[in-house]
């Protein structure tokens, strides 16, 4: 009997959790159907529940100042990404071929950094960006993004890198090869499944970041996540621009995170989502 | 000799390519730290000149902390926010867990949609909750109006805000601890149940005395992560409530952000977060102290 008696995906079984997936997501599905129906449509009570979706909230978001927010939101989630996987990858590697003594404690400090509520950092950001100039830049953007991904970086790659062996890098070396050459040509190739999965994370959560965007940004560098919550302020409620706006912010995390659901776990336990 | 070449060269090179990291991570975590701190211990306000390194009464906020009600109610805010919605998330994660925790193809494929909520950008949570918090457009209040009964306006009422803030935090999170015991109960042999079940142990009992033991080191570390995140909760009290009504719903985290960046006393407001830094640090050593023993357990 290779099957537990216990854990079997009985009809009754099958129904419950499509019944529960189905109350879980209804909140999120009810966002969804909105942003397609017009204001009208909205406002009917009782809500109908079939009617003909139109893309009026998407288009008109796209002649919006929206799309504006939307390329910032691009621009600083890829910009950071790349930035911390420059620094972290190296990092990472380095961390796991290091035998000294220090290295736990090290690895630890790093993942500290990123355990902080993010008003401790967003304070000395603010006053520090307000002196130099980089309140509402992408730059300023992409430079807290950045620290807030690279010790999510050093902690995701740092398994990848201690599952190669030594000895095939010591083959090389003894070789004649240099250790650069060895971490480019030989090691990197090797983890690219694992660079993929972090650089997808990282974009994630400084695409979903709020809180920075909010105080460090104004309008030049303004993110699509502040921008979804500026059409509640200014524009009188649109209820069908906030959903489609709302849908567009979700749709990039949609996507990728259905690529790295393998990785989600020790993604987020490095530090979750930040808000 | 060829051979401490070799090791000199490697030893360089890991120097190299940790170097720019450390730096980086020092100059964007620790000296805002020490920033903070410094800031702390000024009356600092930004129309105020020289507030800044104003350091004649270095301990002034700290000494104001514990009679300032707004304060002290943050405090018992956020226990009573991260207490329930953390207890809410472990309790409903592990029944969904054990709900999905069968050998089939198509559950596997359901897992992830399980994970959405999750995943979602936090204020996108926050939006959607807003939708079903608004009484002219909500389905919740279609649903009750139908079945003629009047639910107040949620977010605004005094005692049910912050139980709205706590179902949305729950519903955010729970992916989170459902995924995390999910992986805990597939890492329990079969065997163990199947024995219990032939000595005629009833379901109920196996899962006391058998899948229970094996997941509570896991739903204890769930529970530790999202009570260190439940301080993260900005966006849901951002946009739900605003910290109200009155100081309802203002934890500290949101405390500290009006004082920053709405009434304007940045020195204070950095006491405030050296607080709660402290307080989070005591939390994350602890869930430190739990991963070596469960180390030593593995």
């Amino acid at each position: 009997m290779s099957e537990s008696s216990l854990r079997k995906a009985t009809p009754g079984r099958l129904i419950a959790i499509t019944v529960t997936l189905l109350i879980l997501l209804s909140p999120f599905l009810w966002l969804l159907q909105m942003s397609f129906k017009t204001n009208d449509q909205i406002l009917q009570f009782p809500p109908p529940l079939i009617f003909t979706p139109t893309l009026e909230n998407y288009i008109s978001l796209w002649h919006s100042a929206f799309s504006a927010s939307f390329v910032n939101s691009l621009l600083s989630a890829s910009l950071s990404t790349a930035l911390a996987l420059l620094l972290g990858v190296p990092a990472a590697y380095a961390l796991s071929r290091w035998a000294g003594r220090g290295k736990h404690g090290l690895s630890f400090a790093i993942l500290v950094t990123r355990m902080a509520p993010p008003i401790a950092f967003t304070i000395p950001f603010f006053l520090f960006y307000r002196w130099i100039g980089l309140l509402d830049t992408i730059t300023g953007l992409v430079l807290v993004y950045t620290s807030f991904n690279l010790p999510l970086v050093i902690w995701m790659m740092q398994p990848f890198f201690d599952t190669i062996p030594v000895s095939l890098e010591e083959a090389a070396l003894v070789d004649g090869a240099r250790t650069r050459t060895v971490f480019t040509r030989i090691v990197l190739p090797m983890v690219t499944p694992g660079i993929a999965a972090t650089a997808i994370l990282c974009f994630l959560y400084a695409w979903n970041d709020f809180f920075f965007a909010l105080i460090l940004t104004r309008t030049n560098a303004r993110t699509a996540p502040v921008a979804v919550v500026n059409f509640m302020n200014y524009e009188g409620w649109e209820w069908g621009k906030i959903a489609a706006g709302g849908s567009l912010v979700m749709a990039p995390v949609l996507i990728f995170s259905l690529a790295v659901r393998r990785y989600l776990v020790s993604g987020l336990t490095a530090g979750a989502v930040k808000g | 000799m060829s051979e401490s070449g070799i090791d000199g060269e490697r030893k360089r090179f890991i120097a190299f390519a940790l170097t720019p990291s450390l730096i980086v991570l020092f100059a964007v975590a620790v000296l805002p730290a020490i920033y903070l701190v410094v800031t702390s211990l000024t009356p600092f306000q930004l129309t105020i000149p020289g507030s800044a390194t104003d350091f004649s009464e270095p301990f002034r906020n700290y000494g104001l902390l514990p009679g300032d009600p707004r304060f002290v109610n943050s405090l018992a805010v956020q226990a009573k926010l991260s207490v329930w919605s953390v207890l809410f998330q472990v309790l409903l994660g592990m029944l969904l867990a054990l709900l999905l925790n069968v050998p089939s193809r198509f559950v596997e494929f359901a897992r992830t949609f399980f994970l959405i909520p999750m995943v979602l950008p936090p204020i996108v949570v926050a939006v959607i909750w807003k939708l079903i918090y608004a009484p002219d457009i909500s389905p919740l209040y279609y649903a009750a109006q139908a079945l003629h009964v009047t639910l107040p306006a949620l977010t605004s009422n005094v005692d049910f805000a912050l139980t709205s803030i706590i179902i949305a935090d729950t519903w955010e999170w729970l992916p989170f601890t459902f995924l995390m015991v999910l992986a805990a109960l597939q890492t329990i042999p079969d065997e163990y149940s199947e024995a219990a079940l032939v000595d005629g142990a009833s379901k109920l009992q196996i899962f006391w005395y058998v899948t229970l033991p094996f997941i509570t080191p896991i739903l204890v570390i769930s529970g530790m992560f999202r009570l260190i995140d439940s301080v993260k909760a900005f966006p849901l009290i951002f946009l739900l409530t605003g910290g109200g009504p009155g100081t309802v719903t203002e934890v500290t985290n949101y405390y500290a952000y009006l004082l920053a960046f709405d009434t304007n006393e940045i020195g204070y407001s950095s006491a405030v977060t050296v607080v709660m830094l402290l307080l989070v640090c005591g939390i994350s050593l602890g869930l430190v102290w739990m991963g070596r023993r469960r180390e030593a357990l593995a």
